[in-house]
């Protein structure tokens, strides 16, 4: 069952198209990673989801919403740098805003307390949020936006502020709440989203270039490689092995070259042969396998 | 139940960043500065090194509708700029922070959410106008001459229709822009703006807004309600539900980020 269907979305700020016609779909129960670089449209592509600004043409559609409809209510949003009121406590906040979603005041305390001691700052929730530190605003911010128990729980850059300790305890979080309702997140780091996720939207240039699952995309772009090291500049032999017929791609990692290749077999044969033949300087010649982070690589330097 | 929310809410605020508390104490001071000085201008000469010899200074003779004026016309300036620059961030302080994204992402009605902010600044401004007035009332009483309940009942509520227009007025630039100094520049010089438009057209436009304390004025003269009082009140209110509207209708076509 589809929670969320966008069509044909795009955003320019004054001419300037910042999203360039976005069509995806969020199956329930599933926790989407938006993986891009900066400046790639994550955010603006959440704030339209999430009501916050208008598109500039486009589609969005709620499954669960009658006609007109406010989304709003089914939706929970965390921005990149949420801002409180900093002289409102912890869980004064949290009871404001779940009233906003129209709980009534008992509800809204009792699910506070429920999230705050879920997120782990129960024991400050009645200081001030302005003595609070980046990771404590950070997981009240996940709280606020769970304080209606959302069927799409959006959250922008979840970790990318924190350090590492409380990186990890947000993804930990995120791993649970994952269980509970449908989640997209934005980031920039593979590896946050290759963890927690089952489904990647990659996002570069205000477009989509790949989605679906993140093991069906391993597949996809699974192909075998050869990892090459030379002694000397290496660079002189890009050339030379990207005019072989079984090489698809060639591209320098950390001073290694990589070959991507469509038959192995072959390769090996065409490769070794070069080398025999030229007398180039090998120090290492190994098989493997291109990651995700080859695809997020290519796709973002194309 | 969104509307008492955000309006409890309003209050809370102000009372812990002390809004309760010193508005009320600066309106006092507004109102009972220029009815006391008055009087006690003699002495306060005499105090700091007196006048030459022989010199007579003729004033004339103040009763108490006249004194309490005073009260009116300093909150003319003093108070309507304490008003506005108490108002002046109430929602474009929200947008500028950023809290309004994590408050408007919640499904409120925008009407809600500036309406319920309406009613709590303006119960704030009410009270610390109310106490003002009621400690000037006491002293102008006290040293120029009774002033009847009716005639301060009457002019309390008419000027605070004023009040009203200049608590809505500044709410109206805080869905424009999104800078409190920027309202505050602009919501000052529309008041001003306007009140010199009043001055130059008064005789053709009795009902102007900016007019209701001259006819205050007659009224406390008069012993009764002029008809341009009453015109110049419903104008006034008129014109601060439609501001009220518009401010609706112009926060919706903002976007809530940048």
């Amino acid at each position: 069952m589809t929670v969320i269907e966008v069509e044909k979305l795009t955003k320019a700020f004054k001419g300037k198209p910042i999203v360039k016609g976005l069509d995806f779909q969020l199956e329930k129960g599933r926790c989407v990673a938006l993986l891009g670089p900066n400046g790639a449209g994550k955010t603006t592509t959440l704030r339209m989801l999430s009501g916050l600004l208008k598109p500039t043409s486009g589609i969005i559609t709620f499954s669960g919403s009658q006609k007109g409809e406010d989304i709003r209510k089914y939706i929970g949003y965390l921005p990149q740098y949420p801002v409180f009121h900093p002289w409102m406590t912890g869980k004064e906040f949290l009871v404001y805003v779940g009233q906003l979603a129209h709980l009534t005041k008992q509800e809204a305390a009792e699910k506070a307390d429920q999230l705050l001691k879920k997120v782990a700052i129960y024991g400050s929730r009645n200081q001030r949020i302005g003595k609070y530190s980046g990771g404590m605003k950070q997981r009240l911010g996940i709280a606020q936006a769970m304080i209606h128990s959302p069927q799409l729980l959006m959250l922008d850059e979840p970790v990318s502020s924190l350090d590492p300790i409380g990186r990890r305890e947000v993804l930990t979080l995120m791993e649970e709440l994952k269980t509970q309702t449908t989640v997209l997140f934005s980031t920039h780091i593979l590896g946050d989203a290759e963890e927690i996720c089952d489904d990647l939207l990659l996002m570069h240039q205000g477009e989509i270039l790949e989605s679906g699952s993140i093991d069906a995309l391993r597949q996809r772009h699974q192909s075998a490689k050869f990892e090459i090291a030379l002694r000397g500049d290496s660079a002189t032999y890009l050339e030379t092995l990207h005019a072989l017929s079984s090489v698809q791609d060639v591209f320098q990692e950390k001073g290694e070259v990589h070959v991507v290749v469509e038959d192995i077999e072959l390769a090996r044969k065409e490769i070794l042969t070069k080398v025999l033949e030229e007398d180039w300087p090998l120090e290492k010649l190994a098989l493997s396998k291109t990651t995700l982070e080859d695809l997020f690589m290519k796709v973002v330097k194309k | 139940m969104q509307w008492i929310t955000i309006f409890k809410k309003e209050l809370v605020e102000d009372w812990r960043n002390f809004k309760w508390v010193w508005v009320p104490l600066v309106f006092i001071i507004i109102c009972i500065m220029d009815p006391l000085s008055t009087y006690y201008l003699p002495q306060i000469l005499d105090a700091v090194g007196g006048v030459p010899e022989g010199t007579v200074i003729e004033g004339p003779e103040l009763g108490p509708t006249e004194a309490i004026m005073f009260s009116l016309t300093e909150i003319s300036m003093l108070g309507v700029l304490v008003i506005v620059a108490i108002s002046m961030a109430v929602i474009a302080g929200e947008r500028k922070s950023g809290v309004a994204e994590l408050v408007l992402v919640k499904p409120v009605s925008y009407f809600t959410y500036i309406s319920a902010k309406w009613a709590a600044k303006l119960l704030l401004v009410f009270t610390a106008y109310l106490i003002g007035m009621l400690t000037s009332w006491y002293y102008v009483s006290l040293l120029f001459g009774d002033l009847s309940a009716s005639q301060f009942i009457g002019l309390f509520l008419f000027y605070f229709i004023w009040l009203i227009f200049v608590v809505t007025l500044t709410f109206l630039y805080n869905t424009v822009v999104k800078i409190p100094g920027l309202v505050l520049t602009l919501s000052i010089i529309t008041i001003m703006a306007m009140s010199a438009i009043n001055q130059i057209f008064s005789f053709r436009m009795p009902w102007f807004p900016n007019s209701i304390s001259e006819h205050i004025t007659t009224m406390l003269a008069e012993g009764a309600i002029p008809n341009e009082l009453w015109g110049a009140a419903g104008i006034t209110l008129g014109l601060s539900v439609i501001l009220l509207v518009a401010s609706n209708f112009i926060l919706k076509t903002k976007e809530m980020a940048d």
